[in-house]
């Protein structure tokens, strides 16, 4: 049915279509210069030529490995949440709080109306587009995560929070696709940790992408799925990229229960261990997901972003990935 | 009637100024190796000291040590406890904050006392009395990994149960008056609240003179408030933030246990105002059977920027006075 979809926006994806969720490593020289321009010991032109030559760099890495569908790696953000609040209207950097252990974080606030500021993503995709015939994804975090990672002084609630910015973040979509773009991933790592508040997290991603044309993916990662499963599916995207690999894989045993309805991208590497998966590994996470969902509704990728893992490491879990989905290719039609 | 001012267990370790770094710098110091753990435990406790002082200079009546040695709510008392191991990040309820995982490895049990010694150095650098708070037996059963010879929740619980009432008897001896049990975990298990009642009760046997106060946040306790009603503690602290109907349920079905009402939200930053809280005290208080009820956040401050964590309490404390002198 999705195949359809991608068909009519005019993209050729072979079956199990390969991707990435988002964020790749800094490169060794992108992350000195960060620091050095944390330090002030480098002005923004010179980053952003490093951030370029790294992006540059991850797209030629994506050809190489054989990746169908590419993404910009994220080598321009810090926090996937900061980063928005920072060119948006409405938003203050807050105070420092703490994640976990020594970890601390600047939460934004939400100060007036949230407003979109013009195009924030358009020129890093549109440049990246540029580099490479395949297809990249914009990139875009969902209104229902930035406004659970965000407090909110402005706003009576948290859904009219949320509702707001759904309708400044469609601005952006639609700039995306004005631009080109046909598959826009909107990230939304936050949707499962409140059972309660799903119906206006689905509202609000309807504000933001109901009636556009273009592909939409929203990925998920580390929730309680279970608790929000099979009502998620309400959420009115095409693909719905969860974290199989870690512990979820037994997400696909309430599948056999409640049908999945979507396309499914298969996070089948985890993306917090330096291990590289075997062959064998993701093989069986892949034939997994193919006993409950035909394979032309699966789309093969890690679980999650790969920026906490080294270079070296990322490309050879992909390498690994995609090797074992060629294979996968020349073998399946076969058998019924 | 008596409406004291409390807090729920943490405060901002760090603040934004330059001068408010100190227990980061430390952490780090100490992680390269570069600061012995003595050295970093003087840190501590001259962060706590603060985090109490601070609490003080806002007004607060009955206050906690801020929970600063507190890695996160479970591995602070799991990692000291015999037959346990710590393991990977595990995300807290529906924050965005990451606690280590306990898993089970043996037979639960104490090595020796934990809270006692952070609770005696509370004690001793506070003119006002500390409210010592630990993690309930039933969370840490909920946020364990099951193994040793345990084979449920429930007989994991009654595990945990053994230790906890031993602090709970330290630290009632030690003088202290109220002594807060975090259970946020029954929330989202109403099924389990025979678990809850029968684990708690080890802790009920061992209190003493002291009050236990249970405690639940980061969900809406009002499915849950009549059931709570039942439980073997003294105080019920709860999170109004969740629930809209949790002050008419109260104002409908009264109270026989003393209430400590969490009107203060510890997870946002806007500042509460007259029209949002009086409405509520108007409908709750006069239900209350008992004479003291407690006015505190709805969970501990560490979720706020340390500015920000303050101005709640100094809000919390007008609030409270512009109340009862309005009524008086």
């Amino acid at each position: 049915m999705s195949r359809q979809k991608l068909a009519r926006l005019g993209l050729d994806l072979p079956l199990l279509p390969t991707s990435t969720v988002g964020s790749f490593p800094k490169t060794p020289e992108l992350a000195a210069a960060r620091t050095k321009y944390a330090r002030k010991e480098l002005t923004k032109p010179e980053l952003e030529a490093l951030e370029k030559k790294a992006t540059e760099y991850w797209v030629r890495a994506q050809e190489e490995i054989g990746l169908d569908v590419l993404v910009d790696g994220e080598q321009y953000r810090g926090d996937m949440v900061a980063h928005f609040a920072e060119i948006m209207g409405g938003f203050r950097t807050g105070g420092l709080v703490r994640s976990y252990g020594n970890r601390y974080y600047h939460k934004p606030i939400i100060v007036g109306p949230v407003r979109w500021p013009g195009p924030m993503t358009v020129a890093w995709w549109r440049w990246t587009q540029s580099l490479t015939t395949k297809p990249v994804k914009g990139m875009l975090t969902g209104p229902y995560t930035i406004m659970d990672w965000s407090f909110n002084d402005h706003y009576p609630d948290r859904k009219s929070a949320c509702l707001a910015l759904a309708r400044e973040i469609r601005k952006e979509v639609e700039a995306l696709i004005e631009a080109g773009a046909k598959i826009i991933q909107i990230d939304e790592p936050a949707i499962s940790v409140r059972q309660e508040e799903l119906p206006f997290a689905i509202e609000a991603l309807s504000l933001t992408v109901d009636g556009l044309p273009a592909y939409f993916i929203t990925h998920a990662c580390y929730g309680a799925f279970e608790t929000i499963y099979p009502d998620m599916l309400e959420l009115p995207v095409d693909n719905l990229d969860l974290a199989i690999s870690n512990s979820a894989l037994d997400l696909l045993k309430i599948f056999e229960k409640d049908p999945f309805t979507k396309d499914l991208s298969l996070g089948v590497l985890d993306v917090h261990s330096h291990k590289i998966e075997t062959r064998e590994e993701i093989r069986a996470r892949i034939m997994r997901g193919l006993r409950v969902l035909p394979m032309e509704r699966i789309w093969v990728d890690p679980d999650c972003g790969l920026k906490t893992r080294t270079v070296e490491e990322s490309r050879a879990k992909l390498a690994a990935m995609v090797g074992v989905v060629r294979t996968l290719r020349a073998e399946l039609p076969k058998t019924p | 009637m008596e409406l004291t001012l409390t807090t729920a267990g943490s405060y901002p370790r760090i603040g934004d100024a330059p001068d408010l770094q100190r227990h980061r710098q430390a952490y780090g110091q100490r992680e390269r190796g570069e600061l012995s753990p003595a050295a970093f435990g003087e840190v501590e406790d001259e962060v706590t000291a603060v985090a109490i002082r601070e609490q003080i200079e806002a007004g607060i009546e009955l206050v906690t040590d801020g929970q600063i040695r507190w890695y996160d709510p479970y591995s602070h008392l799991a990692r000291r406890l015999e037959g346990i191991e710590i393991n990977g990040l595990l995300r807290l309820f529906d924050t965005n904050v990451y606690f280590r995982q306990p898993v089970v490895r043996g037979r639960v049990h104490r090595r020796g006392p934990i809270l006692l010694p952070e609770y005696e150095f509370a004690r001793s650098v506070s003119s006002r009395p500390i409210k010592p708070v630990l993690t309930g037996p039933y969370t840490l059963a909920r946020g364990s990994i099951l193994g040793g010879a345990y084979a449920s929740v429930h007989a994991l619980a009654l595990a945990y149960a053994d230790p906890l009432a031993q602090e709970v008897r330290d630290l009632a001896g030690a003088g202290a008056t109220v002594i807060q049990v975090d259970e946020p975990a029954i929330l989202r298990h109403p099924e389990d609240l025979n678990v809850l009642e029968e684990a708690l009760a080890p802790l009920a046997a061992e209190r003493g003179t002291s009050r236990l106060m249970l405690h639940t946040s980061f969900g809406d306790v009002t499915p849950l408030y009549r059931d709570l009603q039942a439980m073997p503690v003294d105080v019920l602290g709860l999170d109004f933030t969740y629930g809209p109907k949790l002050a008419m349920l109260i104002a409908e079905t009264g109270s026989d246990k003393s209430l400590a009402l969490g009107l203060i939200d510890a997870r946002n930053t806007k500042l509460e105002t007259r029209e949002g809280v009086f409405p509520i005290l108007d409908t709750v208080l006069p239900a209350l059977k008992v004479g003291q009820a407690f006015l505190m956040p709805s969970c501990g401050l560490e979720f706020l920027p340390r500015d920000r964590a303050r101005q709640k309490l100094e809000t919390m404390k007008r609030l409270r006075d512009a109340y009862l002198g309005g009524r008086s």
